[in-house]
């Protein structure tokens, strides 16, 4: 409950950071540029043709749904990758603040675990991640449904999905800060386990590149952990493209992840009640 | 205390659950590739065919020339015919078919399948009108430069037909053999009716029977009997190399002649393709170089047909590599039967419905 309200504090503290707010001015504009700029006659067009016709001159009448299709692909799409980005970017700084100098002594004088802490810092941060994945894709989704009438899910379901793949990630970042306390560091090991994450996705199809043997066991033994990051993706795609889901797949990607984040948070807690401060 | 310790077992539990379970669900990576075994030396059988095969008798040496005993005092061996009477000029190519051995191997019976399919009485026909049947009757077919032998059994053959109806005249030659001819032009010439000689000219097919009886020196750029293994083997010189190149690839065709002075080709077909070609060269530098920008063409055309979804060519590549052996190098490449059998698949489709029952 105590980390519950580390994480509330942490998303106050967010409130009033300026490099928050600036991210979150940027996906409102983009959110006003896609409401404003976006180009929709052809699917005006057709849905007029249709009502105009009656089927009569027009060679194949497709459901809006799928006509729209490839924009929520590209939606869909946007908002995973951009999702995860924004997260690395803005989150970078909150664990390193928090094991700042003088905040941190008045932090453990407070009756709090060391491990409240860390986790109520790893929650807040993933509830703002959430909450800013869900304002893109919901807020995408209702600027199309204002454009063509039509709400689809997809953005939302690709904000989700993006924000359980940031809490792997997120969880790498933390460690980091504890290994090292700075931001920039933190990025990066954010950004390192993007690409480890995405290779992870291939494993199966970059093993043969390695020669047979301690190399490519090497490989698979580390890789077999690491969140599947190009699964998730193509489940996000999949949404968006009308294709079912299947859910055990599903189940087992997004469960990895978490318990893959929750692995190396585990690790971060082990650091950090150690450390002498 | 106590709970701070618990928190790595926990992490290492974690992530030992996190990999169980995303192992659970993922695409399994690619089987083990089965292991193709190369053809790199006369084996036990080809040992036993090759000595099978020696049926014409040592050349007896001149009353002039000089004695010298063999090693150990052994006599001179007998000789294979079909490999006596390949009359290979020098810089010409050579490559030898196993007919028989191909017609029963995976690849040949999924051939003959496909062809059958397409007309069915294809091979009737061929018997009825020449009395040859090329399931049975051929053994090996060997071609060098523009001449083409054939071992088999050709008693059975309508020679006389050819004759009756005026396409060609016949003369004996030699002890055993006869020359076909309608002119200046093309020739055959038929040994013992197990050999027969496809030569551009008369001249050429007189070679193969005078080389077969010991009239002409059989000569040194033919395929030596211990290299004849595997289903399909041969040796192009470097020269030859230059001479598959178009116009527009000339000087890249130059470049690979100069390096590889002799290419030696053997393929294994009985079940999975393996084929190895063994490029030999003074220049130890431009081998190495060539062994490296083929593994590097190789590993590139790999990527490359994975990213284009090109099953077949990746399977190809798969299997393919380069082994420099210093001085010389070999390119392996090989097809696993599986394989062949799903690039055959498409004949069963076209395979005509059978007819209804009466």
């Amino acid at each position: 409950m105590r980390a519950v309200a580390v994480a509330l504090d942490l998303l106050r503290e967010a409130r009033s950071r300026k490099w928050t707010l600036a991210l979150l001015g940027g996906a409102t504009l983009v959110l006003l540029l896609v409401a404003f700029g976006l180009e929709l006659e052809v699917v005006d067009g057709a849905l007029a043709a249709s009502r105009f016709f009656g089927g009569g001159g027009v060679h194949e009448i497709r459901p809006v749904e799928v006509a729209l299709r490839p924009l929520f692909e590209g939606v869909a799409s946007f908002v995973f990758g951009a999702g995860l980005v924004f997260g690395v970017l803005a989150c970078a700084d909150f664990a390193p603040a928090l094991l700042a100098p003088g905040r941190i002594e008045h932090l453990l004088s407070l009756p709090l675990r060391r491990w409240e802490l860390l986790a109520g810092t790893y929650l807040g941060v993933l509830a703002l991640v959430l909450g800013g994945a869900l304002y893109g894709g919901v807020g995408l989704s209702l600027v199309i449904l204002t454009k063509t009438g039509l709400f689809g899910w997809a953005p939302a379901a690709a904000a989700l999905l993006s924000a359980v793949a940031f809490s792997a990630v997120y969880a790498v970042m933390v460690l980091a800060a504890v290994v090292v306390r700075s931001a920039a560091f933190s990025g990066a090991a954010g950004g390192a386990s993007l690409v480890l994450f995405l290779v992870a996705g291939y494993r199966a199809e970059l093993a043969p590149a390695f020669a047979p043997g301690l190399g490519r066991s090497l490989f698979l033994l580390f890789t077999a952990p690491l969140p599947r990051l190009a699964g998730l993706a193509r489940h996000a795609f999949g949404l968006a493209q009308g294709r079912g889901v299947e859910v055990p797949l599903l189940l087992a990607q997004l469960g990895g992840t978490l318990l893959f984040g929750a692995a190396v948070l585990a690790v971060a807690i082990a650091l950090f009640e150690r450390k002498d401060f | 205390m106590r709970r701070r310790r618990l928190w790595l077992p926990a992490a290492a539990l974690l992530l030992l659950l996190s990999a169980g379970l995303l192992s659970l669900v993922e695409t399994p990576a690619e089987p083990p590739r089965k292991v193709v075994r190369f053809p790199s030396h006369m084996r036990d059988t080809e040992w036993k065919r090759q000595e099978a095969r020696q049926s014409l008798p040592p050349l007896a040496a001149p009353a002039t020339a000089p004695t010298t005993p063999r090693p150990g005092g052994d006599p001179p061996p007998r000789r294979d015919p079909f490999l006596v009477a390949l009359p290979v000029k020098p810089g010409e190519p050579v490559v030898v078919f196993e007919a028989n051995a191909l017609r029963h191997s995976r690849l040949g019976e999924l051939f003959i399948a496909c062809t059958m399919v397409d007309d069915p009485r294809a091979i009737a026909t061929f018997q009825e009108e020449t009395g040859v049947d090329p399931l049975k009757d051929i053994d090996r077919i060997g071609v060098a430069g523009g001449s083409v032998v054939v071992s088999g059994f050709f008693d059975r053959a309508r020679w006389d037909r050819l004759v009756a109806q005026g396409k060609l005249g016949v003369t004996p030659y030699g002890e055993g053999g006869r020359i076909y001819a309608d002119g200046p032009g093309r020739a055959m010439a038929v040994w013992r009716d197990q050999l027969v000689v496809l030569a551009p000219d008369e001249a050429a097919a007189r070679l193969s029977l005078d080389q077969l009886e010991g009239r002409a020196p059989v000569p040194e750029a033919a395929i030596p009997e211990d290299l004849a293994y595997g289903e399909v083997y041969g040796v192009i010189p470097g020269a030859a190399v230059q001479r598959l190149f178009s116009p527009a690839d000339r000087a890249l065709g130059a470049k690979l002649a100069a390096a590889a002075s002799r290419v030696e080709l053997h393929v294994d077909a009985m079940e999975d393709v393996a084929a190895v070609v063994r490029v030999e060269g003074e220049d130890r530098a431009a081998l190495g170089d060539l062994a490296r920008t083929l593994g590097g063409a190789l590993a590139a055309g790999r990527l490359q047909a994975k990213a284009g979804s090109d099953q077949p060519l990746v399977e190809l590549l798969d299997a393919a590599r380069v082994v420099d052996e210093g001085g010389r190098l070999s390119l392996e490449l090989a097809l696993p039967a599986a394989t062949l059998e799903r690039w055959f698949e498409g004949c069963a489709g076209r395979q005509a419905p059978a007819s209804p029952a009466p």
